[in-house]
Order: structure tokens, then sequence, then C-alpha cells
């Protein structure tokens, strides 16, 4: 008997489980894994004070997109704005949600704890093979008295296997900082790759931090909600070289001065680069964290909830009690209220 | 008394014949269902891929390049009927030759170490350590493969980079396939050593049962007639049951080629480059399919998830020829068995 009691007490509790999400509507929000941390501590908070409930999953950037254009998730949350011919002819609003960046991780066994020099050239040359050793001349010629220092050992660059925002972002960086590139591998979320023979693919943000650890003189990009795992990883970040020629760290006010740079230029669809911005200060690879949004919901209640959401997370969610904890940036005023005029086209 | 007990046997002998003609078509149903899925996956497969079909050729087969061409830029690309982004170039030598070249070397390692294991288990292990032996390599067998990815990850794979690379770059250097040693630990070695880990329970176990099979008596008459047991297995056991120690093989073959999370973990994930040593790093198709997907999915045209679909159905094309061929050997070798 007892086993056919705890079937019925599992019948009754998924009955009363169900009915009680149907009282109130239900968002699922999937996508980027730089973006679930942050709803992590979003959600629980929000889903306090409101009779909403929010599923939230980490996926990936191009999942988040294909089921918020699919209309499975009613929030796609993405690293990379979607492109012209990804929109195609299909409606879809691309809002962001905070501010991110991405530091250049690397283990050079001795200079770890010193920040070395890297500019979007050098790293280009790292990444399509020309530069193969950490005390090549041209690593030298950035990093003052810190080039002697440098090993003849033989560079590992590691990228991203998987489609990646980090992929998409760093791309963009080596895009605008150096010709070759341009019109070599150039970006996106999974480029071709130069062929170069000690390159190896890692898989997520923690693989890029476990393989970056495990191999001595590597080389890594990562996104800076890691940066407390890169820092414990015993892992060196670099200063980068910006447009204005500067060597800076990713520091909450070098990414906030990157980010105003390029405050004025944000369209009112909010899609642009961030990456490689002017200003002295500017850390070069940042990026707004989107929410891709069908503005036709399936009906009104579940338009206004996914209103009143995103509305709360660019307001009330821009706090640094949230932020600080993934290493994100609040919006600056004037992108909160583009965001919000986005937010208002959402109905069904 | 004596009728009641007729009655029973007579039911109970009806009851009989309903369930053998139940099981009859049953078995035949199902027989038939596992024919029909087959069937269902590879239409599936070809009509799903016809896309990339079309639109990568023979190209598939020959190119190195994996590319899903670009997306931030204008235009698409017209190949074949079909469109893909501008640039995009679909090439699965990297995957097919990873796929081969890690299963092989994986093979090669395991299927002596499974034939010595099994000869052991069957005819030295005493008899009262034969059932937790037995039970510990069948647990072996049920591991999840990702559990032997965290540990190729977390212990393999820096073993390789710090230890067994550069002892055998120093050493014999002079072998190509060693090269100038590890760099990051990811790779052919570590994934064919993970393979064989992986596979050499299923081999090990299978090749027991085939041993079992054989008339203990025979490898008893050797060691009466003064064979030694090295000499009684190699000369009397070995050769009679060849053929399906080799399905043995195979069956465990079919699963280092389609084994998918433990690589992904530890490959290297390579793309557009032969390996050109056992350090350097690979991908496999099934690896690719995984970490490929999320990218794919944000091709405006579609072609990359399709293409992805062509790599799964040429994965399943070598799995099934795989299956043939050693279908056709093992035929061969029974009639060989016969006429001798």
């Amino acid at each position: 008997m007892k086993p056919l009691r705890i079937i019925f007490a599992l019948i009754a509790f998924s009955i009363t489980t169900t009915a009680a999400a149907f009282a109130a509507a239900e968002l699922l929000e999937t996508g980027s894994s730089l973006v679930y941390p942050l709803m992590n501590l979003w959600v629980p908070v929000y889903t306090k004070a409101h009779d909403v409930k929010i599923t939230t999953q980490s996926t990936g950037s191009g999942t988040g997109i294909s089921q918020a254009v699919a209309g499975v998730a009613q929030i796609g949350a993405s690293d990379a704005y979607m492109s012209d011919s990804q929109l195609g002819s299909t409606h879809m609003l691309n809002i962001p949600l905070a501010i991110s960046a991405q530091q250049i991780n690397y283990n050079v066994p001795g200079l770890n704890d010193v920040h070395l020099n890297l500019s979007g050239p050098v790293l280009a040359g790292i990444y399509d093979g020309s530069i193969h050793f950490w005390d090549d001349a041209k690593i030298k010629a950035i990093n003052g008295s810190l080039g002697s220092k440098l090993p003849h050992e033989a560079i590992i660059p590691i990228h991203r296997a998987d489609g990646s925002g980090d992929t998409f972002i760093f791309t963009q960086y080596l895009t605008f900082s150096t010709p070759s590139w341009k019109s070599g591998p150039a970006y996106g979320t999974t480029i071709n790759w130069p062929a170069v023979p000690n390159a190896v693919g890692a898989n997520g943000n923690p693989g890029m931090v476990q393989a970056c650890q495990g191999a001595k003189y590597s080389i890594a990009y990562i996104g800076v909600s890691f940066l407390d795992q890169t820092n414990q990883a015993g892992l060196g970040y670099a200063a980068l070289q910006n447009a204005a020629g500067k060597f800076v760290l990713p520091t909450e006010s070098n990414i906030v001065a990157g980010a105003a740079a390029k405050d004025k230029e944000t369209p009112k669809d909010e899609r642009i680069s961030l990456i490689y911005g002017l200003g002295a200060n500017s850390y070069p690879i940042i990026n707004y964290e989107y929410a891709i949004v069908n503005p036709k919901q399936k009906d009104a209640a579940t338009a206004s909830e996914v209103k009143n959401f995103l509305t709360w997370a660019v307001t009330g969610g821009q706090a640094k009690t949230f932020l600080d904890k993934v290493h994100f940036i609040a919006l600056p005023p004037s992108i909160v209220s583009l965001s919000k005029a986005q937010i208002a086209e959402i109905g069904s | 008394m004596a009728t009641v007990a007729l009655s029973g046997a007579e039911k109970r002998r009806s009851r009989v014949a309903v369930l053998d003609i139940g099981l009859r078509y049953g078995t035949t149903a199902m027989a038939l269902v596992t024919a029909t899925i087959v069937f269902l996956i590879a239409t599936f497969l070809i009509v799903y891929s016809w896309p990339a079909i079309a639109f990568n050729g023979f190209g598939i087969l020959t190119h190195l390049e994996w590319n899903l061409g670009n997306q931030y830029g204008t235009g698409v690309e017209h190949r074949g009927g079909f469109t893909g982004s501008p640039g995009a170039s679909f090439g699965a030598v990297v995957f097919i030759a990873g796929t081969i070249i890690s299963s092989a070397f994986a093979m090669a390692i395991a299927t002596p170490l499974a034939i010595l294991v099994a000869i052991a288990m069957h005819y030295q292990v005493p008899r009262r350590l034969k059932t937790p032996v037995n039970t510990l390599v069948e647990l072996m067998a049920g591991v999840p493969s990702v559990v032997y990815g965290l540990w190729g990850i977390g212990v393999l794979v820096p073993w390789i980079s710090s230890s067994v690379g550069p002892f055998l770059a120093a050493h014999i250097s002079w072998l190509s396939i060693i090269g100038s040693g590890s760099a990051s630990g990811n790779g052919l070695l570590a994934t064919s050593f993970i393979l064989s880990v992986m596979v050499f329970p299923i081999m090990a176990a299978t090749m027991r049962d085939v041993l079992s099979t054989f008339p203990k008596i025979v490898f008893e008459g050797a060691i009466g007639l003064g064979a030694t047991p090295w000499q009684a297995v190699t000369t009397m056991v070995l050769p009679a049951i060849r053929t399906q120690m080799f399905a043995a093989a195979m069956l465990a073959l079919g699963r280092a080629i389609g084994e998918t999370m433990a690589v992904l973990m530890v490959c290297g994930s390579a793309l557009n480059q032969l390996p050109q040593n056992v350090f350097a790093p690979i991908n496999t198709i099934a690896a690719v399919i995984v970490s490929q997907l999320d990218s794919a999915l944000t091709d405006p045209t579609g072609m990359a998830e399709r293409s992805l679909s062509e790599l799964a159905l040429i994965l399943f094309a070598i799995t099934l020829s795989v299956n043939l061929i050693a279908r056709v050997i093992m035929r061969g070798g029974d009639r060989v068995k016969r006429t001798a």
C-alpha cells in the first residue's frame, strides 16, 4: 500500500502546484550563460514582490535568440545583438539589460600577478599564428621593462569551441583594431579560426578557465562575470590597448568610460557594438547584454508581465547589490530611457 | 480431484498456446518496429539534411574548413539551389578524420587489454572472486560518460600536459607522431585514452561471455596434454572463437565512434586543421555537432543547422558501414571455420 500512497501524494502535489502555477502568469527566459547568474539574482527578488513565475535557463545566446523568435521563450538573453540578416523580415526588440566586459587572461608563470600589456594587433597575431612565442618582439615592444621577463615559450591560444557571445565581442575587438583580421576571419559567435597548431577550443567560460589554468603559457578570453574564478585560478589578466592607444584594465571606471564613449551613438533600436570606443580611459572589450523580445506576445496578460519585468530590470534591477556580484555595470540613464521606449512597444 | 487437475492442465495448455501465438506476433512486431525506427531515422536525416547536401555537394567530404559564414555581413550565398551565409563553407574532413583516428587509437589500446582481462576473468580468477570482479567490470561499463570526461579534464589532461608530453618529447621526439610534445594536454592522446577506458569494460565483459560459451573441457584437455595455460588459450581457445571476439570488439568500436560528451571535454575542439602528432587537438563528428549547435541556430539561412544534420548523417553512415563490414568479416570467418 505504501508505494501507492506515495504515488497519490505525488499526483496530488503536482495537481496543486500546476494549479498554483496557472494562477500566476508564466514567463520563460533562456539564453546567454553570462546573463544567467544575473537572472538568478533578479528573479527571486522580483517574483517575491510580483505574482508571476519566471523560469530562467542557461542555454547559450543562439538558443536564446532562436527560442525568442520561435515564441517558445518570452525573453531570449544574448550577448550579441541580432544582425540585419538574422532579423530578416521578423521584428524583434534588442533591449540592453546591463553592460558587461571581457578580460584577456593568461597563464605565464611569474607574470600572472602583474598585468601584461596586450593590443588588438598582437592578439590577432597570437590567434592567427603569426606570433608564436611569448618573447616575440611585438609583445616585448609594448611591455617596457616587463619585456625582458617574457619567456621563450610557445603560446597556446584558447578559443571557445561552442558558439559564444564572448567570441563575438573578442573577435570584434580584433576586427576593429586590426585590418588583416577584418579582411580575414572577421567576427561572429563562431568564426573560422585560423589553423594554429597549438590552438585549443574549450567549452563555456568554465571550460576556458579550466583550460587556461591547466595549460602553462596559454591565453584565453573570458567574460568579466568570471573574474572571481580566474583570480582564484591564479591567472593573470592583461591591460588592453584602446582606440586612444592607452593600455587600460577592466576596472569599473574604465568600463563606464568605454560605455560613455558609445552612449550618444546608440541608435533607437540599440543594436550597436560598444567595442573599441574612443576616449582616453575606455576599456575596449565591453558590450550590452540583451533581452531579445518579440514585440507581439501571445496575449495581453503575457505582454504586460514581460513589460513589467523588463521595466523593473532596467530600473530597480540596476542596483549595485545585483550587478556588483557579477561585475556588470549599470546602464547609463540615456540608455535606460531608450530601453524603456523599446519595452513600451511590447504588446499582443 | 482428478478432473480438477485435468481441467487445470488443459487451461494451462490453452493459456500456453495463447501466449505462444502472442509471443510469435509480438516478437515479429517488435522486430519490424526496430527495422522501421532505423529506416525512419535514416529518412529523417536525409530529408532534413537535403538542403545541405545540395548546398555542400561533395565539398563536405573534401574540405577542411568549417565556417558558418558571416552572419553580420550582407547578402547570402547561393549554391545548389539553396542559400547560406556569405563565405559559408562546410567541410567535414577534420571531424571525420578525428573520429576515425581517435577510435582506431582507442581500439589499439583497449582490445589487447580487454582480451587479457577476459581470459583472466574466465580462467584465472579464483571462483569466490569471480562475482566481485565481474560486477566491477560491469560497473565500469555503466559509468556515465560525463564522469569519465570530468576525470579527463581534472586528471588526465593536466597529467599529459605536465608529465607524459614533456617526457615523450624529451626521449623520442624524433618519432614524428610525438613531435614537440604536448601543449595543453587536450587532444588526440587524451581522447583516445579516455575512449579506450570507456570501451574496455564493455569489450572485456562481452569477451568474457564469449569465452564462457567455449567448452571448458577443451581448455582442460589441452592442459591435461601438457600445454601451458598460455598455449592452451592462444592455440586452442582464441582461434576457435576469434569471429565472436571480433564481434565484441566491433560493438565497442561502435560506442567509441559515437561517444560525445567525454570526447567533447578533452578533445581540444580543433577546427580547420588535421592533427600533426598525438598531442594535437582533434574534433569528432559527435563532439562538433554539440559544440556548434548553438551558433548554428543563429544562422538566418538555416544552412548551418542543416549541415550539422548532414554531419549526423555521415556519422550514421560510418556506424552502419562499420557494422556491415564487421558482418561480412564474421561471415567470412564462419565459412573458413566450416570448411576447415
